[in-house]
């Protein structure tokens, strides 16, 4: 991982050398790219000529690269964190400079828990030696965890101009009385969970506007601190057309017409890239999207998903698979899907999760929109020593019919099939097990009785109860969050804090448990393997405890 | 640079009060609990639990009997994930290991995960390597039920993975009380104290 981290941080360096370099002529050109050798500088732990950032800890341990970067403790957005017992301070530019305040109350700093705002400001040249000998502003010593840096004049000056390009003051899509939220809606996303969640997101924000006061006063008390922030909220609702190649134009487009400080919920069909690269491009939070398939790139920083989706049920499958005793006699893994959905991308990730000497990997790609003896005639040869794996949607799996298969086992996609309610034939039953990417319905009963009641009172139709309630989870988890940040809002923040509390959070609907980290993007890492208790019915029992296969 | 404090000099100090958020309103004191001028030092008789964990080559094995072969424990609580202080942690660990130069054939060191749901064993492996983790040097993970069990009863758990605090925990031999280090003790002061502790 270190090594990937470097080569992306040489690419970053060239890249933002580029961009540098191509607007020569402004005046301002000079401090472009000094921002640039401080943004390498505090987020790579990279000197120009890609040298590594060096430093060293009071206890004498060195930091070097990567590891010694800033962007470590102080985080992205400068604005830093709490860790263990103590906090580490915000550095931007804001809170380095700020004249001394005596309360909080007095000051128009935002609220940013372990700010150090009762000390001397910085001076350009204090925050060098701070820098280099780890002293604070009143001549004591900082952390023992704040490293002391070589960096020359120059490096100096370039990372001083970042700290104080880190001061975020405009922030799009917040105003003192509103919040902007986006919601986006690929077209490919089926039809009735799209409904589903707009019921959800709509009445949520109806809500929320209900309870909010008219305008809400610049906060500047600590004592006001524990009032509700009162901004209401306002949904974009940003439904993309056409191919997805057109996507990210239609997004930036979006955007440049209504700022929005975050995409919230949002969902997705088979193909979610173009989005989630528009977010990161754009530093767009895109906060729990309803995807089958999210796009997995853990280093990456603006889209948090609740699952890798089919491709933990990948991994379930896989994990099953090399747990069977009788694993090393399989002749066969079969696995079908329907071409235009995403079953082939689960397919392909199930094929490598499970590739050994001696197996042969068979995949059965089924025509969009093909007739059901299309996919009956895809079974005709199995039988023992196969495994078969079905990536099929309800319509395809009422279609499989009374014929007993032979297969050693059966696996379908609890994602794809509709969970406890597949309508998988009684005679397929006793033979086949379910890749379930959620907690047990009976374990997770109280937990989903908060959305069910909330639906209940403001009369939102129950039609995809997983998606909805995903989709309340996800605005329940975002205005909590909101409300501790108070008036400090900045967009690399908000994915900063989600990261921090989600943890702390009892009242996770169908996940059992929800948690994050710099460096983790999917909040719930785990499943189950099921089966249908009865010939019809929803009942499901698991087979064995909860599975963590990456 | 000044030293804070001369090796081979224990001091039995306060942990640095519980920062509540009132007072990191007011605190402009660099001596706050992220920066102990002093690291705390306890004996306790901590009970194993009696739970499996995986080492990060997938291996499933019995924390009891990992703890009671006979060597001296040298242990701490990482997850990977962690870009503040586990490293501080590790590469203490890393510069004890290289310290104790053949003496390290004789010694345990145990970094259990307190993110095992995604600290795979192969995660645990690339972050060992990072530190050059030697044979003697085992990271752990498992279910989570198991890293709470063991967080729990070594007195190491915060409520989540964030709010981890620096905890070094030394045993010489099984049976023994442990001895609790809190706070970021130096490779040097490590060192010194494990051979006090053999040495007795």
């Amino acid at each position: 991982m270190k090594a990937h981290t470097s080569v992306r941080a040489l690419a970053a360096l060239c890249a933002l050398s580029v961009g540098a370099t191509s607007t020569v002529s402004k005046p301002a050109q000079p401090q472009a790219s000094a921002v640039s050798i401080g943004e390498s500088i505090y987020r790579f732990g990279m000197l120009p000529g890609g040298k590594p950032l060096r430093g060293e800890r009071a206890s004498g341990v060195p930091v070097d690269g990567t590891i010694a970067a800033c962007v470590n403790c102080h985080r992205r957005s400068g604005l830093g964190a709490a860790e263990g017992r103590g906090y580490i301070p915000p550095i931007t530019g804001q809170f380095l400079f700020h004249p001394r305040v005596s309360s909080r109350d007095d000051s128009d700093l935002p609220y940013v828990d372990g700010a150090r705002i009762n000390r001397e400001p910085f001076t350009e040249q204090t925050l060098a030696r701070a820098i280099r000998q780890g002293i604070g502003t009143e001549g004591k010593s900082l952390s023992v965890l704040m490293p002391h840096y070589a960096l020359d004049d120059a490096e100096m000056a370039a990372l001083v101009e970042y700290l104080k390009h880190l001061t975020k003051t405009q922030v799009p899509g917040v105003s003192d009385s509103e919040l902007q939220f986006a919601t986006i809606i690929t077209p490919d996303a089926n039809p009735v969970k799209v409904k589903a969640m707009l019921s959800v997101l709509n009445d949520y924000f109806d809500e929320k506007n209900a309870a909010a006061r008219a305008v809400s006063p610049r906060l500047h008390s600590y004592h006001k601190m524990m009032f509700r922030a009162t901004r209401k909220w306002r949904l974009h609702v940003w439904e993309l057309t056409g191919p997805a190649t057109a996507w990210e134009a239609q997004l930036q487009a979006r955007l440049a017409a209504e700022p929005v400080f975050a995409a919230l919920s949002g969902i997705g069909g088979k193909n979610w890239a173009p989005v989630h690269h528009f977010c990161e491009q754009a530093g767009l939070p895109c906060l729990f999207p309803n995807v089958e398939l999210p796009v997995v790139e853990e280093n990456e920083f603006y889209s948090l998903y609740f699952s890798r989706g089919v491709l933990l049920e990948a991994g379930l499958i896989a994990h099953q698979l090399r747990e069977q005793p009788q694993w090393s006699t399989v002749r066969r893994l079969v696995q079908v899907y329907r071409a235009d959905d995403i079953g082939a991308t689960a397919a392909r990730m199930l094929e490598s999760e499970s590739r050994r000497p001696g197996l042969q990997l068979v995949a059965r790609v089924l025509k969009a929109g093909g007739t059901d003896a299309g996919l009956v005639g895809t079974l005709k040869d199995i039988g023992p020593g196969d495994e078969l794996v079905l990536w099929l949607r309800p319509k395809d799996l009422a279609a499989l019919g009374n014929q007993p298969v032979k297969a050693d086992d059966v696996w379908i996609s609890g994602l794809m099939g509709a969970l406890e309610h597949a309508p998988l034939p009684s005679t397929w039953r006793n033979r086949t097990h379910m890749a379930y990417p959620f907690d047990l319905p009976d374990k997770r009963r109280v937990r989903v009785d908060y959305p069910l009641g909330w639906f209940r009172v403001r009369h939102v139709p129950v039609v995809d109860l997983q998606v909805q309630a995903d989709t309340y989870l996800a605005c329940g988890l975002v205005s909590e969050t909101l409300n501790h940040m108070v008036d400090t809002f900045v967009r690399d923040y908000l994915v900063e804090r989600i990261e921090a509390m989600l943890e702390h959070r009892v009242i996770t609907g169908y996940y059992p448990r929800l948690a994050l980290a710099p460096g983790q993007r999917f909040a719930s890492k785990g499943g189950y393997s099921v089966h249908f208790a009865e010939p019809t019915g929803a009942k499901i029992v698991p087979e064995g405890d909860w599975i963590v296969p990456f | 640079m000044v030293r804070r404090r001369s090796a081979g000099v224990w001091l039995l100090a306060l942990t640095a009060p519980f920062l509540s958020e009132a007072a990191a309103d007011t605190t402009n004191n660099a001596a706050s609990a992220m920066s102990p001028d002093s690291v705390t030092i306890t004996t306790v008789n901590y009970v194993v639990p009696p739970v499996h964990l995986v080492r990060d080559t997938g291996q499933s094995v019995s924390l009891q009997q990992e703890l009671d072969d006979g060597r001296p424990v040298v242990m701490n609580f990482v997850f990977t994930t962690c870009a503040t202080t586990c490293p501080l942690s590790s590469q203490t660990f890393a510069e004890f290991q290289n310290k104790l130069g053949p003496e390290r054939h004789g010694v345990h060191l145990v970094s259990i995960s307190i993110d095992p749901e995604h600290d795979t064993p192969q995660r645990l492996r690339a972050y060992a390597k990072k530190f050059h983790a030697g044979p003697q040097w085992q990271h752990y993970t498992g279910t989570l039920q198991a890293s709470l069990a063991v967080q729990q009863s070594f007195g190491a758990y915060r409520g989540d993975k964030m709010s981890h605090t620096p905890l070094t925990l030394l045993r010489a031999a099984p049976g023994d009380a442990w001895t609790r280090i809190e706070g970021f003790v130096t490779p040097d002061e490590l060192l010194n104290c494990y051979r006090r502790l053999l040495a007795r």
